[in-house]
C-alpha cells in the first residue's frame, strides 16, 4: 500500500507541477499570475476532443494540432488582452487574466456545452507496462513521469543555455534595460505565453485523461499547481516541479491516513513552509534595502 | 427632444417599477392554466435542463389531446443557469407578470430554498421538486408537494438489497462531503444497524476534488466487495478509472442522480457497464404503455432531444399535478387542487407510487434498482421497493 501511495502520490504531484511550470513561466518574465491558466489548457484540450472526436481524425494528428493552437492561443491572449493596456500594475494584469478566464470559460460552454465528456487519450489509465520484474506503473502514470521530466530538463537548459531564454530572465528582472540591450521584449512575452500555453495544454490533456472534459475540469487543478508553485518557489522551474511532488504525496499520505482532511492538509504544509521560506523552497529570497 | 425624452424615460419607469410592484396574477383563465419551471438551459449545469424540456413533452400531448377541462396549458420554461439568485428573478418575474398557477420540478436545492418562501407567500402550487431535500417537506408545506425519493431511504433501501440479494459481505461507502452524500451515508448505516452490521469504511470526496486515489487505495485496503457511492458524476467518473488503475473491482452501487447510463458510460469509457443504481423511474427503454406513449411523443415533439432519465423526470414530475387538474373539473381554483394532491393515494405514471395527505407532503419512498448492461441498456434487478424503515413515515 505504501508504494501505491507514494506512486500515485509522485504521478499526480509530477501533473500538479508541469501545470505550475506553465504558470512560473509567465510568471518568470512578467512577474503576472495567469488566472487563465487553467481555461486556456481547458480550451486547448477541447480543441484536442474536437479533432479526435468530431473531425474523427487519430491521435497523432490531433497532438501535434493541439500543442501548435495551445501556442497561438498563448499568443493571441497576450496580445489580444495584456498588450493593449497602457502602463500596466501587476494587479492589473491579474485582472486582465481573469477577464480572460472567464471568456474562454464561456466560449467551452458556448461550443461544446456544460455536459461531462470523456477524453479520449492516448495513454491508458488501466493498462499496464511492467518496468522490471514485479514492477508495473500504467501508461499513464510512465507518460506523466517522462514528459515532466523532459519538460523540467529542456526548460532549465533553456532558461540557463539559450540566448532567448536568458532574454526572457532578462526581462523579468529588469524591463527597460533589457529593452536598451536591445532586447524585443514585445516578443519575449509573446513567445513565453505561447511556451507557458504549450505546457499547459500538456497538462490538461492529462489532467483529462484522468477525470472528465468540461469547461470547468481545469480550476482545481490549477488552485493545487500553484499552490504547488508558490511551494517550490515561482521563479524555479525544478522546484515547482519539486512542490507539486510534495504535494502529491502529502495530499496521498494525509488523505489516507485521514480522508476527511485531505483537502486541506496540503494548504496547511504550504502555509508552514511559506512562512519559514516566503520565496518557496527553491528560491532565493532577496530583501531590497531602500 | 432631451425634455421629451427625459419624460419618456420617468413614465418607463414608473410603469416598470408598478409593473415589478404588482402581486401576483391569477394562474389561470377560461381559455388555459399557466404552470411553469426553472431549470438550467445554459451554464454548468445545462445537462439537467432536459427536466425542464420534459415536461414540456406532457404538456403537449395534454393539449393535443384537447386540454383539461377545454382549457389548455401554457408552459413556460425560464434559465436560471444553476444560480439561485437568477432563480428568484424568474420566478418573480414568471409569478407577478405572466400569472403562474403552479410549478413543477425546479432543479437546484439552493435554487428551490431561495423561492420556496416566496412562492408559499404567494399561494402558487410547487409539485415535484428535481431534488431531494428534507426541508421542503419537514415541516409540511401547504403549497409544495414532493416527489422524489429522499436520500435516506434510497440509500437503506440499495444497502438492503446488497445484503440480501448480492450477498455482500463487507460495504464500505463512498460520499460527497456535503448533505446529498451525509444523507445517503444516514440512510445506508440506518439499514446496516438493523442488520446488525457495519460499514468497512467510509470515504468522503470534496466535489470539485480531482486526484482520489487515497480514497481508492483505503476502500480496496478495506477488502469491501460492494461501494455505495454518493457522489456526482465528475467524482463517479475519476472515482472508477482510479480504481481500475489500482486494480479494485467491487460491484460498484450508486444514487439515482448518476442513472443516465448513457451518460455515464461516455463519460467513464465504457467503465460503468456492471454499475447498479436506484431510479425515480421506469427504464428509458422500458415498453410499458405509458412510457411507450412518452417516447413517442418525444419522437414528435422533439426529435432532437435524447430520450433519457432527466428527460423522463421532466413528465414524472409533473403527471401528478396534471392528474390532480383533470379531477378537479371544469371549476379550477388553487384550494380545488390543493384538495385533489392532499387526497392523492398511491398514483402511478412512469415514477415512483405518489401518495400525498394534508400530513405528508414526502409522496414517495420507493425507488427501483437497475443495472447498467452492455451498450448502456437498462437492466430492471427490482421492481418499486418502499423503505419500511423510512423514520419520517413513523413520525406522522
Amino acid at each position: 500500500m505504501f508504494e501505491m501511495l507514494l506512486i500515485e502520490g509522485l504521478a499526480i504531484g509530477a501533473c500538479y507541477g508541469l501545470f505550475g511550470v506553465a504558470v512560473a513561466i509567465i510568471y518568470k518574465t512578467s512577474d503576472v499570475v495567469n488566472f487563465a491558466q487553467g481555461e486556456m489548457g481547458m480550451m486547448s484540450t477541447f480543441v484536442a476532443y474536437q479533432i479526435m472526436t468530431v473531425y474523427g481524425w487519430p491521435f497523432y494528428i490531433a497532438f501535434p494540432a493541439t500543442l501548435i493552437f495551445a501556442i497561438v492561443l498563448g499568443m493571441a491572449i497576450e496580445f489580444c488582452f495584456l498588450r493593449p493596456a497602457k502602463e500596466p500594475t501587476v494587479l492589473g494584469l491579474l485582472i486582465l487574466t481573469l477577464g480572460a478566464e472567464m471568456l474562454l470559460m464561456g466560449l467551452a460552454g458556448w461550443k461544446w456545452g456544460a455536459e461531462q465528456k470523456d477524453f479520449p487519450f492516448l495513454l491508458s489509465v488501466h493498462d499496464t507496462i511492467e518496468i522490471f520484474p514485479g514492477f508495473a506503473l500504467n501508461e499513464w502514470t510512465i507518460g506523466v513521469f517522462v514528459l515532466t521530466s523532459v519538460v523540467m530538463v529542456l526548460l532549465f537548459l533553456f532558461f540557463r543555455y539559450s540566448k532567448l531564454g536568458i532574454a526572457m530572465r532578462a526581462t523579468q528582472q529588469n524591463e527597460n534595460a533589457a529593452k536598451i540591450m536591445g532586447i524585443k521584449v514585445e516578443r519575449v512575452f509573446s513567445i513565453t505565453w505561447g511556451m507557458s500555453s504549450l505546457i499547459g495544454a500538456l497538462a490538461a490533456m492529462f489532467f483529462a485523461a484522468r477525470s472528465v472534459l468540461d469547461p470547468n475540469f481545469m480550476m482545481e487543478p490549477f488552485m493545487r499547481a500553484f499552490a504547488a508553485a508558490v511551494l517550490g518557489g515561482l521563479t524555479s522551474i525544478p522546484g515547482v516541479v519539486i512542490g507539486g511532488l510534495i504535494l502529491g504525496i502529502t495530499e496521498n499520505f494525509f488523505g489516507y491516513a485521514w480522508p476527511e482532511w485531505k483537502p486541506i492538509v496540503a494548504f496547511v504544509v504550504i502555509i508552514l513552509i511559506i512562512t519559514v521560506r516566503p520565496s518557496g523552497l527553491f528560491t532565493k529570497h532577496y530583501v531590497k534595502k531602500v | 427632444m432631451k425634455k421629451v425624452l427625459i419624460a419618456v424615460m420617468i413614465v418607463s419607469t414608473v410603469f416598470m417599477i408598478s409593473s415589478w410592484a404588482c402581486a401576483a396574477k391569477p394562474g389561470f383563465d377560461s381559455k388555459e392554466i399557466r404552470i411553469a419551471q426553472w431549470g438550467p438551459q445554459t451554464g454548468p449545469a445545462a445537462p439537467w435542463g432536459s427536466v425542464a424540456r420534459g415536461t414540456d413533452i406532457l404538456v403537449k400531448l395534454v393539449n393535443d389531446e384537447g386540454g383539461i377541462h377545454g382549457r389548455k396549458i401554457k408552459y413556460f420554461i425560464r434559465d436560471d443557469q444553476y444560480n439561485p439568485a437568477q432563480t428568484k428573478a424568474v420566478v418573480k418575474e414568471l409569478v407577478e407578470r405572466e400569472g403562474i398557477f403552479a410549478f413543477v420540478g425546479g432543479v437546484s436545492a439552493a435554487a428551490g430554498m431561495a423561492v420556496k418562501g416566496y412562492l408559499a407567500e404567494n399561494k402558487v402550487i410547487w409539485v415535484g421538486p428535481s431534488t431531494a431535500i428534507n426541508e421542503y417537506v419537514f415541516p409540511v408545506q401547504p403549497y409544495l408537494f414532493a416527489i422524489y425519493p429522499l436520500y435516506e431511504d434510497e440509500a437503506s433501501i440499495l444497502t438492503k438489497y446488497a445484503v440480501e440479494k448480492l450477498k455482500a459481505k463487507k460495504i464500505a461507502f463512498f460520499y460527497q462531503n456535503d448533505a446529498y452524500g451525509k444523507s445517503g451515508l444516514e440512510g445506508c448505516k440506518a439499514r446496516m444497524a438493523k442488520l446488525k452490521m457495519n460499514l468497512v469504511e467510509e470515504s468522503s470526496v470534496e466535489p470539485g476534488e480531482k486526484d482520489l486515489s487515497s480514497q481508492m487505495l483505503r476502500l480496496k485496503k478495506s477488502g469491501a466487495d460492494v461501494v455505495i457511492m454518493w457522489v456526482n458524476p465528475t467524482s463517479a467518473t475519476i472515482a472508477l478509472k482510479t480504481a481500475s488503475t489500482i486494480g479494485f473491482k467491487p460491484q460498484w452501487i450508486s444514487s439515482n442522480t448518476l442513472s443516465d447510463y448513457p451518460l455515464m458510460n461516455k463519460i467513464t469509457g465504457g467503465l460503468w457497464e456492471g454499475v447498479i443504481t436506484g431510479a425515480f423511474a421506469l427504464a428509458p427503454d422500458s415498453d410499458t404503455p405509458l412510457l411507450k406513449k412518452y417516447r413517442e411523443a418525444a419522437k414528435k415533439y422533439a426529435p432532437e432531444e435524447r430520450w433519457g432519465t432527466f428527460y423522463m423526470a421532466g413528465i414524472l414530475f409533473a403527471e401528478p399535478l396534471i392528474e390532480a387538474l383533470k379531477k378537479v373539473g371544469p371549476n379550477v381554483s388553487t384550494e380545488a387542487v390543493l384538495k385533489q394532491l392532499n387526497s392523492m393515494k398511491k398514483f402511478q405514471g412512469i415514477g415512483p407510487p405518489v401518495t400525498w395527505s394534508a400530513d405528508v407532503h414526502q409522496g414517495s419512498d420507493s425507488i427501483m434498482i437497475q443495472k447498467c448492461g452492455p451498450n448502456s441498456t437498462y437492466i430492471t434487478l427490482q421492481d418499486w421497493t418502499s423503505n419500511e424503515l423510512a423514520t419520517w413515515k413513523k413520525k406522522k
